[in-house]
Formats: C-alpha cells, structure tokens, sequence
C-alpha cells in the first residue's frame, strides 16, 4: 500500500539524527541484521554460533527488541496513510519483470531473502550497520561493503529490468 | 488506602522501567527507525527500481543526507566526548572489523536487494504496511541466516563468532 513519503532531504535528516540519537541513547552504533542472529538463536538453539560471541545477551537483548520495535513504527505510518490498511502483493514496478504466478514470485522473494541473510552475515552487517551507521564512523571496511551493495544490487536490477 | 495502592502500582512500573529500560529504549528506537524508514520511502518498492535505473534518486537523497548528518554527529559526540545516557559509559564507537568474505557476503548481499527491493531493516516495515511479498523475504532472510549459523558452527565449530 501508498505511504506517504517526505522529501528525501527531509527523511536523510531524521535518518541521521536517529543514527545521533542511537549512538547517544545506548552508547553503541545502530544494527539490524545481527538481531535476525538473535532471532535465529532462539529459533535454533542447536546452532552454536548464534549463543556465542556478539549473539550473546549480556545487557538486556537490545537487538532483538529493536527488531520488535521496527514494525510499530512502519505501523504507525501505515495507519496514517492517505488509504485504508489492507494486504497487498503488489510489487509495483516488479510485477512486469517478477514470476507471473504467486508461488514462483514467493519462491523468488523467499531465494532473494536468503540472499540477504546469508551476505549479510558473511559481510558482518547489513545497509543499516555498515552503510548507515558504519559510514557515520567512516569505517573503511562498512564504506567497501556499502560501495559493494550498491554496485552489486545496481547490477541485478539493471538485469532485471533490462535484459 | 487508594492513593498507597497508587504509589506501590507506581512505584512497581518504575521499578519495571528500570529494569527493563534497555528492552523499552529497543522498542522505542525500533519503532523510530522503523516510521522513518517508511516515510522514506525504503519501503517503496518502485523506488528501489528506480534507483537503480537512474530514474529516481530519493534513496540516494535519504541516504547521502543521513550519512552527512551523522558524520557531523559523530564527529561531535567524540569531540564533547559525550557519554552514553543508558549507561553513563563513554559511547562506544566499535567498528565492524574487514573480515573475510566481507567482499563475497556485500556482493550477495546487493544481488538480494536488487531481487526483492527490501533489506533486513525495512523488511518488518514492509510486513507492518500489508506488504505480502516481505512475509517471503523474511522466511528467506531467517532460512539464509541460519544457513550461515549452520555452516560456520560445522567448518568452525571451537571458533569465536564475529568480534564486537
């Protein structure tokens, strides 16, 4: 469904002062992809990697309810859009160039997905720990690993669309 | 006798509070970044397309303008040397090491947001705003996650996970 959107500007200013603000709030920089860890921890509590090491929750799981925090806020403005809630599977410009029936389209999302999870950690951190609050570090490997997502999804969608 | 119950009912919410606040600051800063993100329009997918294409830079805007103001913040954070208010601790500017794979993991990283237009940051948003498709994304995002438990628990099982 239709969100509103601001003025790019507008939104980047907010983006950057939350950036500010999580660092001061908590004392530590602002990551997503690593409360997924979390997540897969309780899920899976066989899987080592996910009880040690950076997955492991001394001060409270901070990362995991930020996760949980994420939602309400898309909620909250989803709620105030101009249109009424409603489910949707429209992909806008992807319908045209996305698997025309509802289980390849699924399949496709549920493999993109994967690929997300699966970069993100082999990358140590998704768009928000390394573009995002990696850049406001200027940490030269968050600015390669940032450059590389952009080259690399640039890429695909020009494949996409075009050929 | 009601106004004692009060203040024992508030004094056990602040109690609560307290306790918890690290858990009620991550809601608060999630629901944040989540209402920012969608207002931005990084759940828009028709603007991930036309980023990508050269049609529309409204990331681009979101993303160059997020990174200068927070360059500035950060830089001012450390010069004021100011401390963390949930902690009182000075603010801990960890870095994420380069590791390997980092290349390898950013490059598979893109060819999934270029397929689904999402990442694991907008994904809950989309899902909040009655977007079918992330419901998919997000069962692919776990599957690959823990695919990656998986196998560095299998090639690397004494190992340490990622340094802070």
């Amino acid at each position: 469904m239709e969100v509103t959107v601001w003025s790019g500007w507008i939104a980047g200013l907010a983006m950057g002062l939350f950036v500010i603000l999580h660092f001061w709030l908590i004392g530590k920089p602002a990551g997503c992809s690593t409360g997924y860890g979390n997540i897969c921890g309780l899920i899976c509590k066989k899987v080592p990697y996910y009880h040690k090491g950076e997955f492991t929750n001394n001060k409270g799981n901070f990362k995991l309810w930020f996760i949980v925090g994420i939602p309400l806020g898309g909620l909250i403005s989803a709620l105030s859009a101009p249109e009424p809630w409603h489910l949707s599977f429209d992909m806008g410009m992807y319908n045209a160039v996305l698997p025309q029936t509802d289980l390849v389209k699924a399949l496709w999302l549920i493999l993109g997905g994967a690929l997300l999870g699966f970069g993100a950690r082999l990358a140590g951190a998704c768009t928000t720990g390394h573009a995002l609050a990696g850049s406001s570090m200027l940490n030269p490997p968050s600015l390669l690993a940032a450059a590389i997502f952009f080259i690399s999804a640039l890429g695909t969608t020009q494949l996409l669309f075009n050929f | 006798m009601n106004s004692m119950q009060n203040i024992s009912l508030l004094q056990r919410f602040l109690t609560f509070t307290k306790v918890y606040r690290t858990n009620i600051y991550g809601v608060f800063l999630g629901a944040l970044f989540g209402y920012i993100m969608s207002h931005a329009g990084a759940t828009t997918y028709d603007y991930h397309a036309q980023l990508f294409l050269f049609e529309d830079f409204q990331l681009l805007k979101v993303f160059g303008t997020a990174v200068v103001v927070s360059v500035i913040g950060v830089f001012l954070l450390k010069k004021f040397q100011v401390s963390a208010y949930n902690t009182g601790a000075p603010i801990d500017f960890v870095t994420k090491p380069y590791k390997q794979g980092l290349i390898a993991g950013a490059f598979l990283f893109g060819i999934g947001w270029g397929m689904t237009a999402a990442c694991p940051g907008s994904i809950p948003v989309m899902i909040s705003e009655g977007k079918i498709g992330a419901l998919f994304t997000l069962a692919g995002l776990l599957l690959g996650t823990i695919a990656y438990g998986i196998l560095q628990s299998t090639i690397n099982p004494d190992g340490k996970s990622t340094k802070k």
